[in-house]
């Protein structure tokens, strides 16, 4: 069924951070003020590479209202961070490795002090050679950013002499895509508040995936047990990734530590895209050959990946790329080969999809070409070698078994947009669906109703489709940890505490649903507490599409023990057995009067102490030994249908449909909004998004030359097909959605695009002008018969 | 009102604030002491302390910080103080009835999912109240264009369609 509000019932509820959304009530904590507060602002590197010769900050200490500069000699403890590796220094020493390394930071009374300190900080730079190509950054001549050269991680992937094999194949294709660096481009940028305390301790308040990680590693930095740093990191203006690493945190809690005053922070746009993360560009460079039937029989993969100048998780995005650059298809023989590679440019790491996104764009273009070139349905050829609910996952290792991928292939089959590929645009007439009362009527969908099909000899349009199988949780040989917290409280609230964030995916709401669904309960019974240090578990990251999962599990954990210790209470203070009580909206119910024996206010109030259960538990692992191998995976197949304009090489989307298999729906707003905005990053990552950098620096800036969707761009008709079956006994409950959605999309609009102008998509954004080209105005009659 | 038409050279000058300010902002007179070149992202946020006015881009591109200047949409980051003395200022804090009751707009956006993060929501709810108010029945192309200056990073839009189709059927419903 398809997934929007007429066909969710009561499950569409409003969240419950909605009204000081739309009020503007909410404070972010880059709203966040204190009296007394001072404004911090961070020295950065001019230089993509550069020697530091000396660094005087007298002149800015002098100036009146300034009221701290701080250097790499101010740093008590570890001057290094990043999660994975801690090589990305806090403040540079002798060396800048790009241009967002920071040398200095300036507390002062107002912004504009802050801003004159900075520029009478004298930095004495000897510029280096850069290295700012991944491929020639590998030369044993090209400059070495680091002690142990250039390479940050490499991943080997191999069932066999793939050589041997491409000779027996009939037919072999042999690309090289290339992909852009993206922005996460959160509406919020990077910011907080720092507030010392009275005990020599601090508290941040900033955005992060990950309040505890950012507890860890600022204790490092600041050396300072954990216990004395509070971090509140909810609520979140965005993040997709790009919150997960420490942004200006430390610069913060230094600052606020150094001063004894309150510190904020807030980037520019100009300092966040010049400080932070961005997607790994790659090079991939795929050779795949089959038999004369369309059989796989070999897979040949070389990856390259841009890390930028230090870890963070470039290793781990890495291994997934590699993962899911062999993804769902049986191939007879894989050797796969990655490298992520150290450069001057900008720090890339973790975003949204993980290097699934530019592996399953090479991937699935390698599976259109072959198609193309055995001359068979590419949905077919597809079909054809998907591997079956019994085999193994990409790396040979063992996972979670469903369905997954065969019931998204077949929707996307019976789809009113393939169907249109395959037999026409009248055949396909409006009916998308299985049945007419599953139709969107047109005031339901989220786009305009489409023209009817006049069309100018220039407006080509095509139809792609690309398939998508990710992982969810960190994998294999990395501890994913997880678990919650359950109370009744004194004042009567049920309290349900875990260590995630809300950064707009609308955890507050799927955690809200699931607390009626399971337990009974009535939204006014349930506080929520997320995003706090000192209040929360450890549910590890709100990341790797796990937080809805790792909810759902330890709610199922604490159901019994949180259900049986109520109901004792309440049948110790009621005076008849627990066994004819149940938990219900405002309290305990009698089982067969079905009237409410007890408030939970009234039973809070009846109690020495609160009843507090907690869960422990970690996110479900394959058996294996591949780094990075992952367990449960979601599913999802894309069909798109795209116009191209031959005047201006421009590509406008049309017409999206997508299913997705990850198990059931816990909250029906958040599913489908995870797919809907996730499919609009993957329409700018295909069609705009490119923060490109010239010699080490970075010529976007902001909004006005780095381009995102906008409204008119996504105007088209988006359907979501949510398929929730999973196999009989599965243990795993629903897999998260939070990536999927941002995946399929670029390599679907890569195939419409070449049914429409004829033209093969091999590097992102899409080039208008290759589309202008390949489309002259003059030559439509002729290539109009390529259809 | 301040002239604009001050010596550049004597940016001193243009920032002394010698003068009060003086507007109306959601219905109520200010009056504030504020360099005439403040920008007016920064004298609602930081001296009226209206934090649901966002800063985002600055640059007058993402409308994260619209509000309302004698009814008409306008970049708070692209309009100094002296440029709105004496008009008339809404931002999102003022747009729902004085006791607090959800302005059509705010429900629709409520009740149709219409943000995610939730960080361009008041600007994007602040260009949608503009539009309505002009146009009640705006067509597709008028709504693409009206909106097409607020970015929204998490949605994809989808929500914000329909909230926007919600606010004008009961608006058409009202009349």
């Amino acid at each position: 069924m398809l997934l929007n509000r007429r066909n969710s019932g009561d499950r569409w509820r409003i969240r419950p951070d909605g009204p000081g959304k739309v009020t503007g009530g909410l404070a972010y904590l880059t709203d966040l003020t204190a009296p007394g507060m001072l404004h911090g602002l961070v020295l950065r590197s001019p230089h993509p590479h550069a020697r530091i010769l000396s660094v005087r900050t007298e002149a800015a200490r002098s100036l009146p209202g300034v009221a701290a500069v701080l250097t790499r000699r101010d740093v008590p403890g570890l001057n290094r961070f990043g999660i994975a590796r801690q090589d990305q220094p806090v403040f540079c020493e002798d060396r800048v490795r790009y241009v967002g390394d920071a040398v200095a930071a300036v507390a002062a009374k107002t912004p504009e002090i802050a801003r004159r300190a900075l520029g009478l900080i004298e930095v004495a730079y000897e510029p280096l050679p850069i290295a700012d190509d991944p491929e020639l950054a590998l030369r044993p001549e090209a400059p070495q950013l680091h002690p142990d050269g250039n390479v940050l991680h490499s991943k080997t992937f191999r069932t066999g002499d793939v050589g041997p094999i491409f000779e027996r194949c009939a037919r072999v294709v042999e690309e090289t895509y290339v992909t852009p660096r993206q922005m996460h481009a959160y509406m919020e940028t990077e910011g907080g508040l720092f507030v010392p305390g009275e005990n020599g301790g601090v508290a941040v308040y900033a955005p992060t995936q990950h309040g505890l990680m950012d507890r860890l590693q600022l204790a490092r930095i600041l050396a300072l047990p954990k216990e004395r740093i509070r971090v509140v990191s909810s609520p979140i203006g965005g993040s997709f990734g790009g919150k997960d690493e420490l942004n200006v945190q430390p610069y913060g809690a230094l600052l606020a530590l150094a001063t004894g005053w309150p510190v904020k922070i807030h980037n520019s746009r100009r300092e966040s895209v010049r400080a932070g993360l961005k997607r790994h560009p790659m090079i991939i460079r795929m050779k795949t050959g089959t038999d004369e039937n369309g059989r796989l029989l070999a897979h040949r993969v070389r990856i390259i990946a841009d890390t930028g100048p230090y870890a963070t998780l470039g290793a781990e995005v890495l291994n997934f790329a590699t993962e899911h650059a062999v993804g769902a298809y049986r191939f007879g023989c894989v050797d796969a080969e990655s490298i992520s590679v150290f450069t001057n440019n900008g720090m890339s790491g973790e975003f949204r999809g993980f290097g699934g996104n530019q592996a399953i764009f090479a991937l699935e273009g390698q599976m259109d070409r072959l198609a193309d070139l055995l001359g068979m349905d590419p949905w077919e050829f597809r079909r054809m070698n998907l591997k079956s609910p019994d085999e193994p996952g990409p790396f040979g290792q063992p996972i979670a078994k469903t369905d997954g991928l065969a019931v998204v292939w077949t929707a996307v089959k019976e789809s009113r947009l393939w169907r249109e590929r395959t037999e026409g645009a009248s055949a396909a007439g409006s009916s998308g669906l299985r049945n007419d009362k599953d139709r969107l009527p047109a005031s339901e969908g989220s786009g305009q109703p489409q023209k009817a099909e006049e069309r100018s000899p220039w407006m080509k349009i095509g139809i792609g489709a690309a398939m998508v199988m990710h992982g969810a949780g960190l994998g294999y040989g990395i501890p994913d940890p997880s678990g919650g917290r359950l109370a009744l409280r004194g004042d009567g609230k049920i309290e349900v505490a875990f260590g995630f964030e809300e950064f707009g995916q609308g955890l507050l709401a799927t955690l809200e649903l699931m607390l009626i669904e399971r337990f009974g309960f009535a939204p006014g019974d349930i506080r929520i507490v997320i995003g706090d240090s000192d209040a929360v578990p450890d549910s590890g990251s709100s990341t790797a599409s796990r937080a809805t999962s790792m909810m759902w599990r330890s709610l199922g954990l604490l159901q019994r023990p949180f259900e049986e210790k109520l109901l004792r209470a309440a049948a110790e203070v009621c005076g008849v057995p627990a066994r004819q009580l149940r938990l219900g909206a405002g309290g305990v119910w009698g089982r067969e009067s079905g009237e409410r024996a007890l408030s939970y206010e009234a039973l809070a109030g009846r109690l020495a102490e609160p009843i507090v259960c907690e869960a422990s538990t970690s996110y479900p692992v394959s058996d294996t030994d591949i780094v990075g191998a992952h367990y449960l995976y979601a599913y999802a197949a894309v069909a798109v249908k795209v116009e191209v304009d031959g005047r201006t090489g421009r590509v406008r989307v049309l017409d999206q449909f997508h299913a997705v298999a990850a198990g059931p729906v816990m909250n029906p707003q958040g599913y489908l909004g995870q797919i809907e905005g996730g499919s609009s990053m993957a329409l700018g990552y295909a069609l705009m998004e490119e923060a490109a950098m010239e010699r080490g620096k970075y010529a976007t800036n902001n909004f006005d030359t780095y381009l995102i969707p906008t409204i008119a761009d996504l105007g088209g008709s988006v359907e979501v097909w949510p398929i929730e079956d999973l196999p009989e006994g599965d243990e795993h409950g629903p897999r998260g959605v939070g990536e999927i959605g941002s995946v399929g999309l670029a390599p679907a609009i890569a195939e419409a695009v070449r049914r429409a102008a004829g033209v093969r998509i091999d590097r992102l954004p899409i080039d208008p002008a290759r589309l202008q080209e390949a489309l002259p105005i003059g030559g439509m009659a002729v290539m109009s018969d390529d259809r | 009102m301040i002239d604009d038409g001050a010596e550049p050279a004597a940016a001193e000058a243009v920032n002394a604030v010698d003068r009060f300010w003086e507007s109306t902002v959601n219905g109520r007179s200010m009056r504030l002491k504020v360099p005439p070149a403040k920008r007016l992202l920064d004298l609602v946020r930081d001296d009226l302390g209206l934090t649901g006015t966002k800063r985002s881009c600055e640059i007058g591109r993402c409308g994260a910080c619209m509000v309302l200047v004698d009814g008409a949409p306008v970049n708070s980051c692209l309009m100094m103080a002296y440029q709105c003395a004496g008009r008339d200022i809404v931002t999102i804090e003022g747009i729902a009835d004085e006791n607090g009751g959800l302005h059509p707009v705010q429900r629709a956006f409520l009740e149709e999912g219409g943000y995610q993060c939730g960080y361009c929501t008041p600007g994007m709810i602040v260009s949608v109240k503009a539009l309505l108010d002009a146009v009640p029945d705006p067509s597709p192309e008028e709504l693409e264009e009206a909106l097409s200056g607020n970015l929204c990073r998490c949605t994809g839009y989808g929500g914000i369609i329909r909230a926007v189709r919600r606010a004008i059927e009961e608006g058409r419903e009202n009349r």
